[in-house]
């Protein structure tokens, strides 16, 4: 008479699926922030070393942001990285075309600022637009938006790069900062945290607080959770849906700027190429569904973390960089197998 | 055959099943009854391997079995049909009868033979009295039909025990006699029955055993000999001793008295009206106060002329609110307009299972509960008022935030009412309102109905159940291949054989074949 046990220990198996299903991003990052630790000692485990970290993957952050609320709503957006591209390249070309005009600095990268992001909501709204009016699947309609628009930003510059023309005040966007108190750099100097992570921390702690609290988060869900339920229940499904690809265009456009801005320049042939792929796999390393209605966009801030820390504990060991995709690959495999529910109905 | 001894089974904060032991034995229709909530449906997963007891076991032919997935029952002869369908949609009618046992052509398991696959899905689809086409998609077809189609998928499987939750609860009147025979028949094959079923009717007709439950207990046993369906003490018992049994106590009067009011004008008016392509040229009004019931079968238009109404279907024709044409685009506008429409599918499209219970009960009155604009969910506000509800309806379930998945069926569609109740409509259209639903429930929901239209609501109540028509309806109306066919008065409502007249208009019968339906 053994069955009771053998029930016993199937229920705290469940308990533990559970438990990875919820905190699986958090253990994951813990493991690996002590793995880092472990083997890189100091170098690794340095404010500054975190501050790099967030300033470099700031872009792709502030898009996986973006895709977690896509990917809530039960979609996809495959063209992030090529709006990225479009939305950078148009708006250094407005601002150095306002810069040769005689207007001043200030306002030229203004407009030109206004100009990415703008440009990365109309370039989301395509999106939406097919996906609502046009009725395609969103995997069909962002494939398309992923080639065109990237050819879009190839064809304003001859595939070549875009270099700023201001002269050094476009750089502070994506390379300025706030001077930390108490933290100083390995030099002695007082430690800078860049307009790009506070912008990204900012998005972040907003757009998880519409996803959870806000009205348009609640409908997001219920889109994804069942489209057909939504609609029966008045929820107005199209223009969720729409919003959100407008929303994501938007992102896309403020990342293209602080890359652009980070390098002063955009390599319309390279900048944000592959970028749609880390914006989902740090959603999904998060523990968003990717069949939709159910999401958090901290888990994919965490996913974010964990790519970039992974890439970093690569260069700084001095491990070929062609090692990371594997890496990489292997992370985020592992991250769904732990975190998949075991009740597969 | 299959016998169960002491099974338990716990959910987290409830226990469904206590200690409950039973004995199916071939050759038997037995029976389960009991309301919402009292572990019907929890002892079908376990029996037919969803699910894991807690404690007890499980014998087959006297020897202890466990069934850890779905098809090792299958495997040792024990298929259910569930109450909701899992066809394959992509799939052919033949394909899922013989999904995962599919005929093979040669010794290898490579190529699927077709034809031996047709002939087959058509000789048990024969059994079964249908006609059915076994190169159809699932896609097309009908409940009744995709019903058919499950309980041939048991027969292919060679079960023996063959499990049925609720089967006639999502078919009309004919269909759901053509079951019930066919049920008699695959019993004097040598099979065992196990139906569920919350029309009490049926059971008393063809159960040889019945066995009650009330809050996860077994609490009364019924058995047939003479053939009469007799409790312990061998007195006969119908309908009213079951209801009984099942609720503990005596049960009121199921349908509240209708007062007919003074005539008012029509608040909702339908002016040749129809859903593009399903219905169309129907005439019908409804006044504040009044309850309008909609008869025809599966197939006549009914759902998909509502549909119409409320903006989820192109319509034809004319709809009139308060004596001003309106012509919904959304259910969203319609609810902003005061009309509401429950939807009969509360799994796929009246609820979202995924969610909890309050965010199933305020999402069509998310505007409501929206403050700043919409920036933040006052959800304690959200959460008071689904425990409104949920003590309004006396509705059974944990708490607020739970998955409304883990409510049993009869719950589930209190809260599908109740999220529309709370928009407060002015005409209330229900599609099948007490689908699935216990006596206790129902007996709620027809209270509920009856005083929101004494308060002046107009209401539409769309169904497949006859007695629930005629016991809660002013006048009724009977739709058949999309047209308006006949309508009944509360007179003619109240007359002995007003069923019959409502099959016969519904079934387009002429007055000589209905003797024999």
């Amino acid at each position: 008479m053994n069955a009771p046990t053998e029930m016993n220990t199937e229920r705290i198996g469940t308990r533990v699926a559970q438990l990875f299903e919820r905190w699986g991003v958090v253990i994951a990052f813990i493991l690996l922030f002590a793995a880092c630790v472990l083997t890189q000692g100091s170098d690794f485990a340095s404010v500054e070393n975190f501050r790099n970290i967030l300033n470099q993957h700031a872009a792709v952050g502030i898009l996986a942001i973006g895709m977690t609320l896509v990917i809530v709503a039960g979609g996809i957006d495959l063209s992030v990285g090529s709006i990225v591209a479009v939305a950078a390249a148009l708006g250094m070309l407005t601002m150095n075309a306002l810069l040769e005009l005689g207007w001043t600095e200030w306002t030229a990268i203004a407009i030109g600022a206004s100009a990415s992001v703008v440009a990365g909501m109309i370039a989301g709204s395509v999106n939406g637009a097919l996906i609502v009016f046009g009725r395609l699947a969103p995997f069909i309609a962002t494939l398309g938006g992923l080639v065109a628009f990237r050819s879009i930003a190839l064809a304003m510059a001859d595939a070549g790069e875009i270099r700023s023309q201001s002269a050094s005040m476009f750089r502070l966007i994506g390379n300025g900062g706030i001077e930390l108190p108490y933290f100083t750099n390995s030099a002695g100097k007082p430690l800078t945290i860049t307009f790009a992570t506070l912008l990204f921390i900012v998005i972040a702690v907003v757009a998880q607080w519409f996803l959870s609290r806000s009205r348009y988060g609640r409908q997001l869900v219920a889109v994804g959770a069942n489209e057909t339920a939504a609609r029966y229940a008045g929820v107005s499904v199209a223009s969720i849906r729409f919003r959100t690809y407008a929303i994501m265009g938007g992102l896309a456009g403020i990342a293209g700027l602080l890359q652009c801005s980070r390098m002063n320049s955009v390599s319309t042939s390279q900048l944000g190429l592959g970028a749609e792929l880390d914006a989902i796999a740090a959603v999904v390393i998060g523990g968003t569904s990717l069949r939709g209605g159910f999401g958090r966009v901290w888990g994919s801030v965490v996913g974010v973390v964990i790519l970039a820390m992974i890439a970093n504990m690569i260069t700084i060991s001095g491990i070929s960089p062609y090692w990371a995709g594997a890496v990489k690959g292997a992370v985020i495999v592992l991250a769904v197998l732990v975190q998949r529910s075991r009740v597969v109905r | 055959m299959l016998e169960v001894r002491k099974l338990t089974v716990d959910f987290p904060g409830v226990r469904a099943l206590d200690s409950v032991s039973l004995t199916f034995r071939r050759g038997e229709i037995h029976a389960v009854i009991g309301e919402n909530g009292a572990g019907k449906s929890t002892l079908m997963n376990v029996l037919s391997g969803v699910r894991g007891p807690t404690q007890g076991e499980l014998l087959l032919d006297g020897k202890e079995v466990r069934f850890r997935q779905p098809y090792e029952a299958i495997k040792q002869g024990v298929s259910m049909v569930h109450q909701e369908l899992h066809l394959v949609e992509d799939l052919s009618v033949a394909e899922n009868i013989f999904l995962g046992r599919e005929p093979m052509g040669d010794r290898l398991g490579i190529s699927i033979d077709r034809a031996t696959m047709h002939q087959g899905a058509a000789h048990f689809l024969s059994l079964l009295g249908s006609d059915l086409d076994p190169t159809r998609s699932a896609r097309e077809l009908s409940i009744a039909d995709a019903q058919f189609v499950e309980i041939a998928k048991c027969l292919a499987s060679k079960a023996r025990v063959l499990i049925f939750d609720e089967p006639t609860a999502v078919l009309g009147e004919r269909d759901a006699a053509k079951l019930l025979s066919l049920l008699k028949r695959m019993r004097d094959e040598g099979r065992a029955i196990l139906f569920i079923s919350h029309h009490l009717e049926e059971v008393v007709d063809i159960a040889n055993r019945v066995s009650v439950l009330r809050d996860g207990k077994f609490v009364a046993a019924f058995e047939r000999y003479d053939g009469v369906l007799r409790c312990k003490d061998g007195k006969p018992s119908r309908e009213d001793a079951l209801a009984h049994a099942m609720v503990g106590r005596p049960l009121g009067e199921l349908y509240p008295t209708r007062t007919p009011r003074a005539s008012a004008p029509p608040r909702l008016a339908l002016n040749a009206f129809g859903a593009k392509g399903k219905s169309s040229g129907i005439n019908l009004t409804v006044a504040p106060g009044e309850i309008v019931g909609i008869a025809g079968l599966v197939g006549s238009g009914r759902t998909e002329t509502m549909e119409a109404i409320v903006g989820l279907r192109k319509s034809v024709g004319e709809v009139l609110l308060d004596g001003k044409s309106v012509q919904f685009q959304s259910p969203r506008q319609a609810m902003s307009s005061g009309v509401a429409y429950v939807s009969e599918d509360r799994k796929g499209r009246g609820l979202h299972v995924s969610l909890s219970s309050r965010v199933n009960c305020t999402l069509p009155t998310l505007d409501r509960f929206a403050r700043a604009a919409g920036a933040v969910m006052d959800i304690d506000e959200e959460r008071a008022t689904t425990d409104a509800w949920i003590r309004n309806l006396g509705i059974r379930c944990a708490r607020p935030e739970s998955p409304i998945s883990s409510l049993s069926g009869g719950n589930q569609q209190k809260f599908a009412i109740a999220r529309w109740l709370e928009a407060r409509p002015q005409v209330l259209i229900v599609d099948e309102p007490t689908r699935g639903v216990d006596v206790g429930a129902k007996a709620e929901v027809y209270r509920v109905l009856h005083q929101l239209a004494a308060d002046g609501m107009a209401c539409i109540i769309v169904s497949s159940e006859l007695p629930e028509l005629r016991g809660m309806c002013d006048r009724v109306v009977v739709l058949r291949g999309g047209r308006l066919v006949g309508e009944l008065s509360r007179e003619r409502l109240e007359s002995a054989d007003a069923e019959e007249r409502l099959i016969r208009l519904a079934s387009g019968l002429s007055e000589t074949k209905v003797g024999t339906l």
